[in-house]
């Protein structure tokens, strides 16, 4: 029994010991792009070791590895022991975890409405002052971010208490430019030549259009992001803004045209590759795939910055596959309106290692070291530029700079009830046959049970 | 690896903490309260005495356990749909008012009811007829093995399964869901099952037909094994054929069995949840009650009133078919 004992501890100490020396993507002061001086100025004031860090997000597969990479520098500068773990149902784990009192130290939050829930409740550790002032001085649009952050706390008092890191850009067409040349289609500046073009495809005999809405338990929310681009082109932001905290009712007239804005789109069986049917029941990590199939299953796909992750392997960016601004009316005037996105990292569970990893979001090389890979912008400005692997990441990052309007995400801003729940589920019921006004009255009744 | 090493040591630590309690309480009431004393009279009183403490000491952490694991999370389910949604205002019945109003809560009502109807019914007749069928024929146990097979895989498991059966391609492509592609074979269209609404709720319930199947097989065959040989032979010298014989000698041997399988299929169907989480999260009117717990329990926050509004009442559901379940076996063993 001795014996045994001991082997077992032998070989726990051999896991521990592997699992710390964890791969860097980029050796340290290599590549000049980087800023290592706040590397090693964060490692030289930070000593972490024996200490574990768990953190509990939503991404998985590629994600997973791309957020493991910028982890690994976390390690290496402070000799903790980070353990990130994901899950795609991360809406309802959260909410369990919390409950149940043994959630991660973070949470990466993909919702403000979530986090702000569990803010109320008690759940968040609220962030140090200095967050507050790193977000509005660094970060463009810096109040719109603190903004975006506070959240009432269990006494009802307004504090910050996530810190926002990873934007995502919404408003982006996805095509392949080879296919567009063969065709002789031009990218469209105006959405009256986006429709004429979506046209123009089913005309020559082609698809213009993939959309894939399924996302195991979350399906139906990547229609919530057409409507939302669609309430931003139709409408002026004021509307947006009245619409995501119901002063106006969601079967408004106003939403209802938005609505049906990407109905046009979605709802017509020649416009979409596999027909109507195939868009409620497409997973949306699949649906990209099209655009890559000899000949084209479909022309365009719209969708956020972080698709690129769910391309064929081999897809070069820039070369085989770009995007395009999803382009705002011109008989509209509303300027040109982005929709974004983001996640937030609270701390769910204080220690000192999630003091410190908050810290570390605050150095540039922990954006750096992601956005020279894929699927991540970052409105931090001290960031160098050029960190970014490619120039469609960098053309994603003028978007986000040259917007007249920035609006996150709608649904993630309603509460959690209609943006992840009734509001996936109208859209789902729109594309499988509702009118726009049957599924918007269904929202509103939701809604109105909340109340 | 570190999972394993640690989920043994819980494991040995676990056994030997419980061992060491038995034994070690009964040791210790045997020194408080000792047998053999100079005065027999006391020692008859101390045996007395601990011999009304032992059951307790024994029944002690079961009853501590399920206090804590079915007591208590009934009571604070109660509790909890009276409240608000933080679960700290007190708003008596408005959740029960809200959820008899909901149409949510209606249509779930009304899948759970289409699962109760179809799928205990049809997993113990398809077991009993197969049941019956391979124990007549020389390659029973294999068939029997293939059906019980699905009994070992997880509902989520078994969905992830079943979505490829019932995946669907655009128009045109290929088709990788072996429905589909059955259909287009024959000449038919792809359709995309799980979202044709009411049609779907059945092909849902094929995947717990799918895995009930083998659980009644299995129970029932057994059933019918212990059935007399007697009572058969004279049925067969009286003249009775095979049709007969099963539905007028074997069916009403069984009947017990068959029963104790309808219930306890019928109870696992009231909770179902995994299949219709994995499959549809409940979207196209394909919601149920425990998904629809789920849902409000733990969405976006969390409504901990609604959430266990809808709990309580698949627990008086699943009560009454429990109470009768019980009720029945329990008769079974008196005759015995």
């Amino acid at each position: 029994m001795h014996k045994v004992l001991l082997t077992g501890v032998a070989s726990l100490a051999l896991v521990a010991g592997a699992a710390q020396a964890a791969d860097l993507k980029f050796a340290p002061g290599e590549d000049s792009r980087f800023n290592w001086d706040s590397f090693t100025q964060f490692s030289d004031s930070h000593d972490l070791s024996g200490q574990t860090l768990t953190i509990f997000g939503p991404w998985l597969g590629p994600d997973k590895d791309l957020i493991e990479s910028v982890l690994a520098y976390f390690e290496e500068a402070t000799g903790a022991n980070v353990e990130y773990s994901g899950s795609d149902s991360f809406e309802q784990q959260i909410v369990i975890d919390t409950q149940a009192g043994s959630p991660a130290n973070i949470a990466v939050f993909p919702q403000p409405g979530l986090a702000a829930d569990l803010a109320a409740k008690g759940f968040l550790t609220e962030l140090p002052a200095s967050a507050g002032e790193f977000l509005s001085e660094k970060y463009a649009a810096g109040q719109s971010w603190v903004d975006l952050s506070t959240y009432e706390g269990p006494d009802g008092e307004p504090g910050l208490y996530v810190f926002p890191y990873k934007a995502d850009l919404k408003s982006l067409v996805w095509y392949v430019p080879d296919n567009f040349d063969d065709a002789g289609y031009d990218v469209p500046e105006t959405m009256e030549e986006l429709k004429a073009l979506t046209e123009q495809i089913v005309a020559d005999g082609g698809t213009p259009w993939c959309i894939g809405l399924g996302s195991g338990g979350a399906t139906g929310w990547p229609a919530t992001d057409w409507v939302e681009d669609m309430m931003l082109r139709t409408q002026p932001p004021e509307v947006y803004d009245q619409w995501v905290t119901n002063e106006i009712p969601f079967n408004d007239p106003r939403v209802v045209n938005a609505i049906d804005e990407f109905g046009w789109f979605a709802k017509n069986d020649t416009f979409v590759d596999g027909g109507a049917a195939a868009v409620a029941s497409t997973d949306f990590r699949d649906s990209p795939k099209g655009l890559f199939d000899s000949p084209p299953k479909c022309y365009m796909h719209k969708m956020a910055s972080f698709i690129p992750s769910f391309f064929p392997e081999g897809v070069e960016l820039g070369l085989d596959a770009d995007f395009f601004y999803f382009p705002a009316y011109e008989g509209e005037d509303l300027g040109r309106p982005v929709l974004g996105a983001g996640t937030l990292f609270g701390i769910t569970e204080d220690s000192p290692a999630a003091q410190a990893f908050i810290e570390f979001l605050e150095t540039p090389i922990a954006h750096e070291v992601w956005m020279a890979q894929s699927g991540f912008l970052t409105p931090f400005k001290d960031v160098n530029p050029e960190a970014y692997a490619n120039d469609t990441l960098r053309g994603e990052g003028e978007i986000l700079t040259e917007a007249t309007t920035f609006r996150f995400d709608g649904s993630d801003l309603m509460p959690g009830k209609i943006g992840a729940g009734a509001f996936w589920t109208g859209m789902i019921d729109y594309v499988g046959g509702q009118s726009a006004e049957e599924a918007a009255t269904e929202i509103q009744n939701s809604w109105d049970t909340l109340k | 690896m570190e999972q394993i090493l640690k989920a043994l040591l819980a494991v040995v630590i676990g056994v030997a903490a419980a061992v060491a309690y038995f034994y070690g309480s009964n040791k210790l009431l045997d020194l408080i309260f000792p047998s053999q004393t100079k005065d027999p009279a006391d020692g008859a009183r101390n045996l007395r005495v601990s011999g009304m403490i032992r059951p307790w000491l024994f029944l002690g952490p079961a009853l501590l356990s399920l206090g804590v694991y079915l007591v208590y999370p009934v009571v604070a389910s109660v509790w909890y749909s009276l409240h608000g949604a933080s679960g700290d205002t007190y708003v008596g019945l408005a959740n029960y008012r809200w959820m008899f109003g909901d149409s949510e809560f209606r249509q779930s009502m009304f899948n759970n009811m289409l699962w109760l109807i179809f799928v205990p019914a049809l997993s113990t007749f398809f077991g009993l007829i197969i049941a019956w069928l391979t124990d007549r024929i020389w390659w029973g146990s294999f068939a029997k093995m293939m059906i019980f097979m699905p009994m070992a895989i997880s509902f989520v498991g078994a969905s992830v399964i079943w979505k490829f059966v019932y995946d669907y391609r655009g128009e045109g492509s290929e088709q990788i869901g072996i429905l589909n592609a059955i259909v287009v074979a024959m000449g038919g269209e792809p359709h995309v099952w799980i979202a044709m609404p009411f049609w779907n709720n059945f092909f849902l319930m094929v995947i717990l037909l799918w895995i009930q199947t083998g659980f009644a097989m299995v129970l029932l065959s057994a059933a019918l094994r212990g059935i007399p040989e007697e009572t058969i032979e004279a049925a067969v010298i009286d003249g009775a054929n095979g049709v007969q014989i099963f539905f007028k000698i074997m069916i009403p041997q069984i009947y017990n069995t068959i029963a104790v399988v309808w219930t306890t299929i019928t109870i696992i169907v009231l909770k179902i949840f995994d299949i219709v989480l994995a499959m549809t999260n409940g979207q196209w009117d394909t919601q149920v009650l425990a998904n629809l717990m789920f849902d409000w329990m733990f969405r976006g926050g969390g409504d901990f009133g609604r959430g266990a509004t809808i709990a309580i009442v698949i627990m008086v559901l699943v009560i009454p078919i429990m109470v009768w379940n019980i009720r029945n076996a329990r008769k079974e063993m008196e005759g015995r």
